[in-house]
């Protein structure tokens, strides 16, 4: 059965508190999801105390402070810092979102942090995705077509093709989207999900590409496209404002189409 | 399933691949759904229109064919289409694999029989009264 309560391990603790440098001007209070499997101990909500006012705007600058002058262990990922690479994702305020394009001036004074949900959790705000990226290699997200290309130019598109793809193809592999999804919280294991859908959208409605018949039939099964109820929290947390949900939709119209 | 910690993750998403069935559940219940939209509109109609009336009144509004057949139509759809989503609930929910094509199986044998109920019922009254 779904499960509704954490697993006895899993369930959080009340940890540390970092209280805020003498002289602080402005303190914002975060309140962060620790877990160290190498402890063997549940994991704990640390909160840390901050001066706003001598830190950058953004949550990766508040998690960065912390972790260069608090506390040296706290463990989360990041890189851009610009939105591009995906890497800061995690469950801020409840929701998933990206720490690096995520300002503290719209967030209140208190401010929770927890790992993207429903993943299993490597250390602090490293979420596990290594099923999370097999799922995407497993939507086959390449162009496979059996036309050679042309031996003096690229396969061509229309503008209006390369349109159509623009947005799905903007997707970063956050994975805000799928740990979102509530359908995907209770069967992951066989729901794709929608980032590896929108992936394979984008591949589906690529006019260069000649497998559209075989991505459609790989995706129409009762577990990897039709888990998806339309419940959209994956178009509401899409920090590139991206809509798996219309694309899923999408293929669900297509596989009708071909049949009548 | 048995023990998969061995096997790669790219073959556990795969699974065992596609059924390549779903398409007719999901247009299925989506057309059901726009029957019981005209259809339900109708049944609640007529339940205004009998208000009050005693079993013979009813009785004589089912001797007539059009509201016999549409209530039988009715019936079939409310049940397939309750079938169609319990059939989602419990494909979402229940993971032990027993217990889920257990509860898949008498879930369907269950609407057939309250749909069959349901049509002797109007047939009864249709024709015997």
């Amino acid at each position: 059965m779904a499960e509704f309560r954490l697993p006895a391990n899993s369930r959080i603790r009340t940890g540390v508190t970092h209280e805020a440098p003498p002289g602080a001007r402005e303190v914002r209070k975060f309140r962060i999801y620790r877990f160290d499997p190498a402890s063997g101990e549940n994991p704990r909500l640390d909160t840390f105390e901050l001066d706003a006012a001598d830190c950058g705007p953004m949550v990766l600058d508040a998690l960065i402070r912390i972790k260069d002058s608090v506390d040296s262990s706290l463990t989360f990922r990041r890189s851009c810092r610009e939105g591009i690479c995906g890497s800061c994702a995690m469950n801020i305020d409840g929701v998933n979102r990206l720490a690096c394009t995520t300002s503290l001036h719209d967030l209140g004074r208190e401010i929770r942090i927890y790992p993207l949900p429903h993943m299993p959790v490597v250390k602090d705000l490293v979420a596990d995705l290594t099923q999370f990226y097999a799922q995407y290699a497993s939507v086959k997200p390449w162009l496979q077509a059996q036309s050679p290309a042309p031996p003096d130019s690229e396969r061509l598109q229309s503008k209006e093709e390369q349109e159509r793809i623009d947005r799905p193809a903007a997707c970063i592999l956050c994975a805000c989207c799928s740990t979102a999804c509530p359908s995907y919280w209770w069967n992951s294991d066989r729901y794709l999900g929608p980032a590896a859908l929108l992936a394979a959208y984008r591949w589906i409605i690529d006019s260069r590409d000649e497998a559209t018949g075989e991505r459609l039939d790989a995706l129409e099964d009762p577990f990897k496209l039709y888990r998806c109820h339309t419940i959209m929290n994956c178009t509401d947390v899409c920090p590139k404002d991206l809509n798996p949900a219309k694309a899923i939709a999408e293929i669900k119209k297509m596989l009708v189409q071909r049949q009548n | 399933m048995a023990d998969q910690r061995l096997r790669s993750p790219l073959g556990r998403a795969i699974g065992l691949g596609s059924a390549k069935e779903g398409v007719g559940h999901w247009w299925a219940q989506r057309v059901s759904a726009v029957a019981l939209i005209l259809l339900g509109l109708w049944f609640a109609a007529s339940l205004v229109a009998l208000a009050g009336a005693d079993r013979a009144a009813v009785a004589a509004w089912l001797h007539h064919p059009l509201p016999a057949i549409l209530a039988i139509l009715m019936l079939v759809a409310v049940f397939y289409h309750a079938a169609l989503g319990l059939q989602v609930v419990i494909e979402d929910y229940v993971h032990s694999e027993w217990l889920k094509l257990s509860s898949l199986v008498a879930m369907r044998l269950i609407s057939i029989a309250l749909a069959v109920a349901g049509i002797f019922a109007v047939l009864r009254l249709a024709f015997g009264g």
